[in-house]
């Protein structure tokens, strides 16, 4: 086993309702995550030391969250950050409680992505005047996420031979697990045609091609497996994390080919080896679909499946409830709401416990049906490893191994 | 003196502290399109910096290129996000290798930069003329009083590899 082995457990998660509509604050959406977690631990007020959170301008802050709710910090840190911040902030809390700095800290995510500041880049960003590195390329046209992804994915189709309708597939088994959440925005299970008749967005990404804009808070709690044991839910250990891993010349990644190679090559050399577990032992993953050719990309890169094998990989019925390893069971950001990879851990964690939020009668008490069909069951049997795989951008990924 | 000009209605700003990307453009409005050589190793880099992502040197000078170069990749955009753009949709921007240093300083390298594909008029190329592997050579477009914008056309030359367009099946 890896030097993390039940050293550190994540023993609270929480989020607000998911929508297009918050009609409140980034702090008041903050404070009821966080508060949330807190119930979700059983921890107090007082119990909690530490706090992180990330954001890109468009959020509350820690000290805020804190005073809100009459928590004295020994520690805390916001920083800038979207995509591949949750696992990275995970590791840092870690790093904090293992220097004791602070004992428990919790890490959130609040952001109006849909009526406040859009995740897809129209509105207030998109009219500001254009400076520094933005010469080089929002004369052009060129500002967006799925611009700046779009060259990787082409060029994914030009070398390997991979086809739309074969990606479209991760949005069809997302969508397929979104069926069986109550909290996901889009329950509705789509198909292939869905996705390749959505119009477009940027040519070869349609628009179900693309994850939601939402309007939410999330928050995972991060403790010492020591003060786990005493609380309220079955604790899930951290086993390996690696945070921010980045290509080289990250920001001009176009540079250093091949560009439809993705961060998870090198981020993979980093947490497998200090989890100490292999591919095989990984029950369940999430791999962040900020498009449904993020999932597919970093999968391969990850070494799921072989370089350009990854239109049949998320074809197979692998990655879906039912086959060998699901992937993204809430539905994730394609389906359940972007959260910019927090509902991706969320997710896993209560994966792991075994009381996902399905629509088992029972399944808080973690008695599930495992019933995959519409509107049912979403718990993966018996899952003990669980990994997520978190993305910034082609060039930025971040990961993180689990067990229960 | 610094650079502020309009482009579709957005305001671009390149101070005199900018002085990388600032005389990149004042390049371009002699119609010259240049990029960075490094004087410690020679290599050629994109987009204008201050050091050498090779070897580290901060000494380079401007050096001019030939403005040819291919199709490494592309994408059409159709849902424009900056308002200025909302009136040229569909437009292609494309990944454009340089034929100055393909393949240098290792085989999955080269110098690459960001445009438009442009038509004669420089109006958006229609998509079925653009795909990866086709030729292009820089065209300068004028934005405003004394300042050109390089942009990207199709070149008459043949390809000289493998052309490949996007379909949506
Ligand atoms: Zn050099």
């Amino acid at each position: 086993m890896g030097r993390l082995t039940d050293r550190y457990c994540i023993v609270g998660v929480g989020e607000t309702e998911y929508s297009q509509a918050s009609g409140r604050t980034t702090r008041a959406m903050a404070v009821e995550a966080v508060k949330r977690a807190m119930d979700d631990a059983g921890l107090n007020a007082s119990d909690v030391d530490g706090m992180m959170s990330y954001h890109g301008g468009d959020s509350t802050t820690s000290t805020t969250v804190v005073s809100d709710l009459g928590i004295r910090l020994n520690f805390y840190m916001d920083c800038s950050g979207g995509g591949s911040s949750t696992e990275a902030l995970i590791g840092l809390a870690i790093g904090a409680i293992e220097v004791g700095m602070c004992h428990t800290v919790a890490i959130f995510r609040s952001m109006n992505g849909y009526t406040q500041v859009r995740i897809g880049g129209t509105g207030a960003r998109a009219r500001a005047p254009i400076t520094e590195a933005g010469v080089m390329t929002r004369p052009y046209g060129y500002m967006s996420a799925a611009q700046n992804f779009a060259f990787s994915f082409m060029r994914h189709m030009y070398e390997f031979g991979t086809k739309p309708s074969q990606v479209a597939m991760v949005k069809v088994v997302g969508s397929k697990h979104a069926s069986n959440n109550p909290k996901a925005f889009m329950k509705k299970r789509m198909t292939v045609e869905d996705v390749l008749n959505s119009r477009w967005i940027v040519k070869p990404v349609h628009l179900l091609d693309c994850c939601l804009e939402t309007d939410n808070a999330t928050c995972v709690i991060v403790t010492s497996a020591e003060r786990a044991r005493s609380l309220k839910q079955r604790p899930v250990h951290i086993l390996g994390v690696a945070g921010r891993v980045c290509k080289p010349r990250i920001e001009v990644h176009y540079q250093f080919g091949p560009i439809t190679r993705v961060a998870g090559y090198h981020a993979k050399d980093i947490v497998f080896p200090m989890a100490g577990v292999t591919h095989e032992d990984i029950d369940v993953t999430s791999c962040y679909d900020a498009f449904t050719w993020t999932t597919l990309l970093q999968l391969e890169d990850y070494g799921w499946c072989k370089k350009g094998e990854g239109g049949d990989y998320v074809s197979s019925g692998i990655i879906a409830l039912g086959g060998k390893r699901p992937n993204n069971t809430s539905g994730s950001h394609l389906c359940e709401a972007y959260t910019h990879g927090m509902n991706m851990v969320i997710e896993n964690v209560r994966q792991l416990r075994g009381t996902v939020d399905d629509y088992c009668p029972n399944w808080q008490k973690g008695q599930h049906t495992y019933d995959y069909s519409e509107g049912h069951c979403r718990q993966v049997k018996d899952a003990e490893i669980a990994m997520s795989m978190g993305w910034g951008t082609p060039a930025l990924g971040s990961a993180l191994i689990m067990r229960r | 003196m610094p650079m502020s000009f309009e482009y579709r209605g957005m305001l671009i700003n390149l101070p005199d502290f900018d002085r990388e990307r600032k005389e990149y453009f004042e390049h371009a409005a002699q119609k010259k399109l240049v990029v960075q050589k490094c004087k410690g190793c020679a290599l050629l880099r994109w987009d204008p910096g201050p050091a050498c992502p090779w070897c580290q040197s901060l000494e380079w000078t401007w050096q001019q290129v030939s403005g040819k170069g291919t199709i490494y990749s592309y994408e059409i955009v159709t849902h424009a996000i900056q308002p200025g753009f909302r009136d040229w949709v569909p437009y292609p921007v494309a990944l454009v290798e340089l034929d100055e240093q393909r393949g240098k300083p290792s085989p999955d390298e080269g110098v690459r930069l960001i445009t438009n594909v442009v038509d004669e008029n420089f109006n958006p190329e229609k998509e079925e003329n653009v795909g990866i592997g086709k030729r292009v050579e820089v065209v300068f477009l004028p934005v405003a009083e004394g300042v050109f914008l390089p942009q990207f056309k199709l070149s008459k030359e043949q390809p000289t590899e493998r052309v490949w367009q996007f379909q949506n099946v």
